[in-house]
């Protein structure tokens, strides 16, 4: 049926609701490899009120819902229609800081909300929340949270949807409830805040973790319309460090035991490339500065917060290097070409504009594996003539580091149709051979969705039962995951 | 005392199944664990300390029958006392091994008790003993000793070799060997020889109240005919019964002890000088009689008050019988001053042992569950890599045996005596 | 009542018959439950009895009975180490198979480098923490104790204890679960149901253990989870306890590089601060208040009774009467202990130096006779094994928490006056323990990383005594009704007490709760997994459209 939106203009203006040709086409297409599609509207509610009754229509008319919180560009296909004549529910412009609870170290915040907001604003509190390296700068915290995009800080990486703690969604059954412990009161945060509650605990409610329902499930499942977000405090003082290595297995230990005993804050792996991408912001000087780093580098951040933050700092920085000689590494600061000044805007910055096209592959998997997940994805890159020194490299341990996120990040000349199709085969090739290896591929993207849910048809299975209570008429996101 | 005695006590239980394991504190591996054979052999909750309470409870209240699994369960049971001790960390007051010995009462009353143990205490009956063995012969074991015969002559010390040590050929050795020492080490001693009693004790496990009360005053009316002033055995149970029960049913006051402890003090005291060194790893079994049930006896006659408004405690002060004061030591030190001999400790040690399985009647009347809970802990001892198992009690080293043998391990099994003896 | 011979056949032959049993006495001992007498008719201990007890050894055996326990539409119950009176069948005269996994024990993987291990259901904390520390690893023993499971902890149950200020929540590091379904599918979720291993409980996509495995869990009211993989936490301490002294007051050494306090406040404010000082500071490898819960007004006399093995609970009555340690309890009255570690000296001094800054800004102060090296120790002990939980039961045998509402540390202030309120105005009875109206205990988290925690009273009655059960439920009533007078969410007692509810009342009461999608919700979770009704309320839902028009008129 053809989205008609008459019945709902008295609660979003019709003009709202766009339909012109260019706009719709930046919704039509991303970066990724999935089949661009065009949507029928792109419409922008503002409260949750209009989301809900957008949900509840979308219902009545079988209009199939595509809801968006950042603005572009995307990469992963999530975002794209799956099926014809969808409407996108832009809430980028729902992006109030609701609250900033600096005693709990709580945020609450609307989806629209973007890292290069909520960043300097949590800072003027004393406050920082552990983000992922180099968000895009209007990206969406709470979809990136929704998303489970690593985070830098593993230590306090608590569960892997941490820092993410309690959402309001609007479900695709058109109810608005909310998860966690704010599940428990009444429908209102104001009234809850009256009430002194907070929406710290992640659990709930009862014996649903609702939170988790609508984590990794691309919007599948509802529409979230604010979330509450742990913070941490600021620090006052503060290190990076960097340990070189000649192969990843080098570090392995090490990283091992900086999560273990829970030393440090940043703590992830780059290769070459990766760290020279990050760093050096003339594209051409990269290639140079690439070779003349370490194959690989280990990178540590240290702060101090609260009280005596020299002395945590100093404490931490011994420890550190103690730890390090264990394993025969040598603790630095940064090499030729990489200052310390470097490191930290590394640490804080966001990501640049994408100069050139990239294929991402990512996973989770335990850090013993890594090695050979580069192995392999090294070995099928040379095998279909991808240049291997251009293959970016990040390694992030997760969940204090239990899990680790690998990310593959394969830059090429997307208008070179040679090179687009040798990326499709590297892509699928690469993924074929990681999953069989067991890289887990939990946020499960595009041709991710077939290759995991054709192999867990359990997981698909249940999903399914639940998407069909939570989605009942199957108006969010269509088309993705095993939906 | 009877089973209504412990209602409270059942009511009570909290069902946080401590009765199922070693002290948590004292926990150092999967393997070693669980401090209750009974339950990991019979895997009912009812085959626990907790459980029996259960079963007395719904029996007394009419609300289940006497069947032959309930038999089972509450006679499947090596009464080892591992559960009291980790009942008592934190129900402080409850006694879970007293009520199941008088749920066993209760069966024993209404007829219940297993053929396998009516057999043994016939034997005690007719024959003194619980072996099963003609009474005539439990003196052999000495005879060739010249040792004093207390039923005619008169000493200060009484040598009480006990049922095991007297009967069993394969470990009268034992006997024979404690007497040698007694003499090395110049105490004035006698033997009842083949007029020795079974200290009832072992009755007494198995549910039966009349026997264990009918051996104290037949033994204590010897030993007060002989003069004794200490009894000294080289048995567990015998020590248990003596230390425990016969100032509990027939007001003994007469001093005990264990072999080990006497032993252990004339070393100290310079009377017996171990100097032959016995290379050798060895690893002490605590027997639960000497061990954790191995406290010394505090009469008390009082009841249960309450303070604090509702806080149970006792009129007078109730003695606390939790393991905390058993006879450890002694046999530690004793084999520390042996020379050559390294001791190791397994997981489960002291008040935390794990049983032999011969207690209770389970030797008896369920040799495998006995045997099974032998075998537990031989593969606890060889853990430690010990070459040896040594413990002081004829029963435990019989379980032991017998296990060690059935299952074709290498480890030996020595009573303590045996070790000294090497050293003298 | 009495299960089917056929079906009682059909168990023999999946499980083995020694493995199953439907003696009343034997089943008895699965019907008798803690707090049963609190709300049972005529304040029996005994729940209604299961009409077997079935013991599976696998997965599969538990799918089979599982599977049979529906072709006959029996019930079951599974129970791991099972404690509480809601582990026994809820309902009279409703046939019930109680699945007693204990045979299910084993530790199935280990691994130290990427630091889980995968358990069975009746592998207790104790047991994985003495494998894991061997190996520098710990685990985050919850409030339950380390008798208790571990895969209750993180699948079915609550999960939070001392350490999960710094380790976590139990549900937070379940890594991956195997469930059992009541229809009797077998489930696994998160990495290992993607073949990849047990490392992760999330995804693929949306996390199908948000399904069950939320604030409580499913409590055996959905299914079987017959293993779970944990995620453990760093110890900076020996590989093996080497544990000293005598029962019941075990001790543990404190190592160079930790440090055993109890922390005092002279009131409920400086508490709070204090709570913040320490959270935003990061200290505490363990942080709870663990001693107060036999009381205010008792606490002292009772812990230094306790730790000498020649005492009894007489003595205790003597302590409190002595005005030395009179004085000591009231350093003592508003007080949590604080245990540190760090991986270096100066990494310990550094703690110490910021724990000083903390206590001097906030009035707080480290209670000497509680730091004293035997205290200490057993402090030490009491919170790094767990091995005391059941101290709760000491004064006289029955013991009931009620409150425990949590949240952040300025919220619980709020309450606490309250709850000490009603609680000592219960005691007047003479009826339960007169210890004080604070025998508040609780974690310093119920979440990783602080900043939420919550106080449960301990109220101790005599559970052999009538009047003393009834005095206790006089309190719960009284606790509920105090509740909702002043505003504050019901407590445990509320859910303690709802067990005895007939369906309809839990209904009504789910209906007039604030949120009700998540009651509907687990309703069509239930119809999917559960379509023959295998599983009981512990896994609550509201009937399709039930009191919807009478609730949202009432809704608070
Ligand atoms: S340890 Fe004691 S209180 Fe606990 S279940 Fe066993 S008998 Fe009952
Ligand atoms: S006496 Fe020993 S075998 Fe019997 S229940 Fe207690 S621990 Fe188990």
């Amino acid at each position: 049926m053809v989205a008609n939106i008459t019945e709902l203009t008295t609660i979003i203006a019709e003009d709202r609701f766009l339909d012109d040709p260019p706009l719709l086409k930046s919704f039509a297409q991303d970066a990724s490899l999935v089949a661009p599609l065009r949507p029928r509207y792109v419409t922008r509610p503002e409260t949750v009120e209009q989301v809900q009754a957008l949900v509840q229509w979308a219902m009545r008319t079988k209009t199939p819902l595509v809801p968006v919180s950042s603005k572009g560009p995307h990469r992963y296909g999530d975002t794209v229609p799956s099926v014809a004549e969808a409407v996108i529910v832009d809430l980028t412009g729902m992006n109030a800081i609701k609250r900033i609870d600096r005693r709990n170290r709580i945020a609450v915040i609307e989806p629209g909300v973007t890292y290069a907001e909520l960043i300097p604003a949590l800072a003027g509190e004393g406050l920082k929340i552990s983000h992922p390296l180099q968000p895009r700068a209007n990206k969406s915290v709470v979809a990136s949270l929704l998303e489970r995009q690593p985070t830098l800080i593993p230590r306090l990486n608590y569960s892997l949807p941490e820092p993410l703690r309690n959402c309001g969604v609007v479900w695709g059954t058109g109810e608005v409830a909310f998860t966690g412990e704010a599940g428990n009161g009444p429908l209102s945060l104001d009234e809850q805040w009256t009430r002194g509650q907070s929406q710290l605990a992640a659990w709930g409610p009862n014996a649903t973790d609702l939170m988790r329902l609508v984590t990794g499930a691309q919007g599948t499942m509802g529409i979230v319309v604010w979330a509450s977000v742990k913070l941490d405090l600021l620090p006052v003082v503060r290190k990076v460090f960097t340990i070189a290595a000649a192969d990843i297995a080098q570090v392995t230990d090490c990283v091992y035991k900086l999560t273990k005993v829970g030393l440090g804050d940043e703590v992830f792996v780059l290769n070459r490339a990766r760290l020279s991408q990050m760093v050096e912001a003339q594209a051409g000087r990269r290639a140079a500065l690439a070779a003349a780093l370490p194959e690989w580098t280990l990178v540590v951040g240290l702060s101090g917060a609260a009280l005596l933050p020299q002395q945590r700092l100093a404490v931490q920085e011994k420890e550190l290097r103690a730890l390090a000689q264990e394993f025969s590494l040598t603790v630095g600061e940064g090499y030729p070409g990489v200052s310390r000044t470097d490191l930290t805007a590394m640490l804080d910055g966001f990501c640049r504009p994408d100069e050139r096209a990239h294929q991402d592959i990512f996973f989770l998997s335990t850090l013993d594996k890594v090695a050979g997940h580069v192995a392999s994805v090294q070995s099928v890159a040379l095998r279909y003539g991808y240049p291997v020194a251009d293959m970016e490299i990040y390694v992030q341990p997760q969940h204090q580091g239990v899990s680790h996120h690998v990310e593959f990040r394969l830059p090429y000349d997307a208008a070179d149709a040679r090179q687009a199709a040798m990326m499709e085969v590297v892509y699928h090739t690469a993924s074929d051979k990681l999953i069989e290896e067991g890289a887990y591929f939990s946020r499960p993207y595009g041709y991710w969705s077939e290759l995991v849910y054709g192999r867990d048809r359990n997981s698909a299975e249940i999903l399914r039962t639940v998407k069909g209570i939570l989605d009942p008429e199957n108006i969010l996101n269509p088309g993705k995951l095993c939906f | 005392m009877s089973i209504e005695d412990f209602r409270a006590d059942a009511m009570r239980c909290s069902r946080c199944a401590y009765c199922k394991w070693m002290p948590l504190d004292l926990m150092k591996s999967w393997r070693f664990s669980k401090g209750c054979p009974s339950i990991e052999y019979g895997n009912f909750h009812s085959y626990s300390a907790g459980g029996r309470l259960i079963t007395a409870l719904s029996l007394m209240d009419g609300r289940s029958t006497v069947t032959d699994k309930v038999r089972d369960t509450v006679f499947m049971c090596n009464m080892c006392g591992s559960c009291d001790v980790s009942c008592k960390i934190c129900r402080y007051d409850m006694e879970p091994l007293q009520a199941m010995r008088e749920l066993r009462v209760k069966l024993v009353e209404e007829g219940h008790l297993p053929a396998a143990l009516a057999k043994c205490v016939e034997s005690l009956k007719t024959n003194h003993n619980m072996l099963g063995a003609p009474k005539e012969r439990r003196g052999d074991w000495a005879k060739t000793l010249g040792i004093k015969d207390l039923s005619r002559e008169k000493a200060k010390v009484v040598f009480h070799a006990g049922c095991r040590y007297s009967f069993d050929g394969e470990q009268s050795g034992v006997a024979r060997t404690a007497v040698a020492i007694l003499k090395k080490a110049g105490v004035d001693f006698g033997i009842f020889g083949a007029t020795e009693s079974c200290c009832g004790g072992r009755s007494y496990g198995m549910g039966l109240n009349d026997p264990v009360k009918h051996c104290a005053e037949t033994n204590l009316a010897k030993w007060h005919a002989a003069g004794v002033e200490t009894v000294v055995t080289p048995c567990a149970d015998c020590y248990y019964a003596f230390k425990r029960l016969y100032p509990q049913v027939a007001g003994s006051q007469i001093k005990v002890l264990h072999m080990v402890e006497l032993v252990e003090q004339l070393v100290r005291d310079g009377q017996l000088k171990l100097t032959k060194p016995v290379t050798m790893k060895v690893t002490y079994h605590d027997p639960c009689h000497l061990g954790r049930q191995g406290e010394d006896y505090v009469p008390w006659n009082g009841k249960e008050k309450k303070i604090f408004g509702q806080a149970v405690c006792y009129d007078p002060p109730r003695p606390r019988y939790n393991g905390a004061f058993g006879v450890y030591e002694a046999p530690r030190s004793l084999l520390q001053s042996i020379p050559g001999v390294e001791l190791v400790e397994m997981e489960r040690n002291r008040e935390a042992a794990w049983c032999c399985g011969a207690g209770g009647g389970a030797r008896e009347a369920y040799p495998k569950f006995s045997q099974w809970t032998a075998g537990e802990r031989i593969e606890e001892a060889e853990a430690t890599g010990a070459d040896a198992l040594v413990s002081a009690c004829p029963w435990c080293e019989k379980n032991f045996s017998d296990s060690v043998r059935h299952g074709g391990h290498k480890l030996k099994v020595f009573d303590i005596l045996q070790l000294v003896e090497q050293a003298l | 009542m009495e299960i089917s011979r056929d079906a009682y056949r059909a168990i023999e032959d999946i499980v083995g018959p020694e493995f199953v049993t439907d003696d009343p006495a034997l089943l008895d001992s699965y019907a008798f439950q803690y707090l049963a007498e609190l709300i049972r008719p005529e304040h029996s201990h005994f729940m209604p009895r299961p009409w077997a007890v079935v013991m599976p050894r696998t997965t599969k055996e538990v799918q089979a009975v599982t599977r049979l326990a529906n072709k006959y539409k029996i019930k079951i119950k599974p129970i791991s180490t099972g404690w509480y009176h809601w582990a026994a069948p809820l309902k009279d005269n409703e046939p019930t198979l109680q699945l007693d996994l204990r045979r299910m024990n084993r530790i199935l993987d280990f691994d130290e480098k990427n630091r889980f291990a995968v358990v069975e259901p009746y592998v207790i904390c104790a047991q994985l923490q003495a494998e894991v520390m061997k190996h520098g690893l710990n685990i985050n023993i919850t409030g339950a104790g380390s008798s208790c499971s571990i895969v209750a902890s993180a699948c079915a149950y609550f999960g939070a204890g001392p350490s999960s200020f710094s380790m976590g929540n139990n549900s937070d590091n379940l890594l991956g679960q195997e469930w059992v379904t009541p229809a009797g599918e077998i489930v696994r979720t998160g990495s290992v149901s993607s073949g990849a291993g047990w490392f992760c409980s999330e995804g693929p996509g949306p996390s199908v253990r948000g399904i069950t495995r939320g604030y409580l869990g499913s409590r055996g009211g959905l299914g079987t989870y017959t293993k779970c993989a944990i995620k453990l936490a760093d110890w900076p301490g020996p590989a093996s306890l080497e544990v000293k002294g005598r029962p019941p007051g075990y001790r543990l050494p404190v190592p160079e590089n930790f440090r055993v306090y109890t922390i005092g406040a002279p009131d409920w404010d400086s508490f709070a601060e204090c709570y913040y000082g320490i959270y935003d500071n990061t200290l505490g490898y363990i942080f709870h208040r663990q001693f107060n819960l036999a009381g205010a007004d008792l606490a002292t006399a009772l812990w230094l009774t306790y730790i000498d093995p020649t005492k009894t609970l007489n003595d205790v009555e003597t302590a409190a009467a002595d005005p030395e340690i009179k004085a000591i309890n009231e350093k003592a009255r508003i007080s949590f202990q604080l245990i540190l570690a760090a991986h270096s000296s100066d990494g310990i001094e550094l703690q110490d130096k910021i724990l000083d800054e903390i206590l001097t800004a906030t009035g707080c102060y480290k209670v000497e006779r509680y730091c004293d090296k035997d205290m200490a120790e057993f402090t030490n002990m009491y919170l790094q094994r767990m091995g005391h939980k059941h101290c709760n039961f000491i004064w006289a045998g029955g013991y009931m928490g009620s409150w425990m509402q949590a949240g952040k540390p300025d919220w619980v202030k709020t309450y606490v006056p309250t709850a000490i309120e009603t609680f000592k105005n219960d005691q007047d009875s003479g009826l339960l323990v007169q210890c004080g109206g604070d025998a508040l205990m609780g974690c310093g988290s119920t979440l990783a990383g602080g900043g939420y925690y919550g106080f449960e009273q301990f109220v101790s009655y005599d559970p052999a005594d009538i009047k003393s059960v009834k005095a206790c439920v006089k309190h719960m009533e009284d606790a509920v009704v105090t509740c909702r007078e002043k505003g504050i969410p019901y407590g445990k007692e509320y859910l303690y007490l709802q067990v005895a509810w007939p369906d309809e009342a839990v209904w009504n009461a789910l209906a007039r709760a604030p949120q009700t999608f998540v009651f509907d919700f687990q309703r069509k979770i239930k119809e999917a997994f559960d379509p023959n009704g295998l599983g009981d309320r512990n896994y609550p839902w509201l009937p399709e459209g039930w009191g919807k028009s009478a609730a949202s008129a009432q809704k608070e």
